[in-house]
């Protein structure tokens, strides 16, 4: 009767330790690569709307170049975070994201004047508010006269 | 009396172990052998139109090595460094300056206080810039933030 205890109580104790043993591995390697997968994901987003504001930019200078009545029609995947999209005094793209540590302006700045429908431009800046969702997006860069090109999102 | 008394003793025996094991919870807790922080690599993380070439953590100092990837030049108005302790870290932030496109920059803050900035122990740091490109006519300032997560050491 007694040895039966004895083997149940060890079992038990076996249990114990093993869960004990998975959980002080599992808990701090789940905190460990949160935290790097977190980091990461903020590096991706960078490289995202790097790659998104130079193609626009890149697309803007060709169309210029080629003429008025030039266009193309990109599309981008906005990715998550962007909170808007500006072009101020026709030759900065700014995107607003957040991340992590605080909201950071993300700027590409064109040597060709650029601009979008006037309806959105108040002075000098014009809003792109079609940029500051996610997902993915036409749009449409047109050189409408001789002097500067319109982004569009359709 | 005697079922009592077993019962008793059984519950005793539990509230026992349980204060010991809440005890030494406790004081593993207190001497940091939960902060799995300290494991993390030390990272400058900013957007890449800043790129962070480096870094250094010294007792009265935080340096930062910035390279200019926006293709202009621009004018650096203000710089802040903060963290999320009570009080936070204040420094003597560097000048307003002129940047050139793709030229690297050392920035250093100094005489830093507060924030828990201890030598050996390990710190995350928030920098805030806000810039204006010079060719730009409205000279719109914009903001942009980065982290630094990394030990304090002795110079």
């Amino acid at each position: 009767m007694e040895k039966s205890y004895l083997v149940k109580s060890q079992s038990s104790l076996e249990y114990l330790l093993v869960v004990a043993l998975t959980f002080a591995i599992i808990v701090p390697t789940t905190y460990l690569f949160y935290n790097y997968s977190k980091e990461s994901s903020q590096e991706i987003i960078d490289a995202q709307i790097t790659k998104l504001g130079t193609s626009i930019i890149d697309a803007a200078k060709t169309i210029f170049y080629s003429g008025q009545g030039s266009k193309t029609t990109l599309e981008i995947n906005i990715p998550e975070n962007v909170e808007s999209a500006q072009i101020i005094d026709g030759r900065e793209l700014v995107f607003n994201i957040t991340t992590s540590f605080g909201t950071s302006e993300i700027v590409f700045f064109s040597s060709v004047n650029i601009t979008t429908i006037s309806s959105n431009c108040i002075v000098n800046t014009c809003k792109l508010p079609e940029l500051a969702s996610s997902g993915l997006k036409k749009v449409k860069i047109e050189a409408v006269s001789k002097d500067f090109v319109r982004i569009e999102v359709i | 009396m005697k079922k009592s008394q077993v019962a008793l003793e059984f519950l005793s025996t539990y509230a026992f172990a349980f204060i010991i094991i809440t005890i030494t919870i406790g004081a593993l807790y207190y001497f940091g052998i939960f902060d799995f922080s300290k494991y993390l690599p030390q990272k400058c993380i900013f957007p890449s139109q800043f790129k962070c070439l480096d870094f250094s953590l010294k007792p009265t100092e935080v340096r930062i090595k910035l390279v200019n990837n926006l293709g202009e030049n621009i004018k650096v108005t203000s710089l802040q460094i903060t963290n999320d302790a009570v009080p936070p870290i204040s420094c003597t932030p560097p000048a307003s300056f002129d940047w050139t496109y793709a030229t690297e920059k050392d920035l250093a803050f100094t005489s830093c206080t507060g924030g828990a900035y201890i030598v050996g122990e390990r710190v995350e740091l928030r920098v805030s810039m806000s810039y204006y490109a010079l060719d730009t006519p409205s000279k719109p300032v914009h903001l942009i933030n980065g982290k630094i997560n990394g030990k304090v050491i002795s110079s």
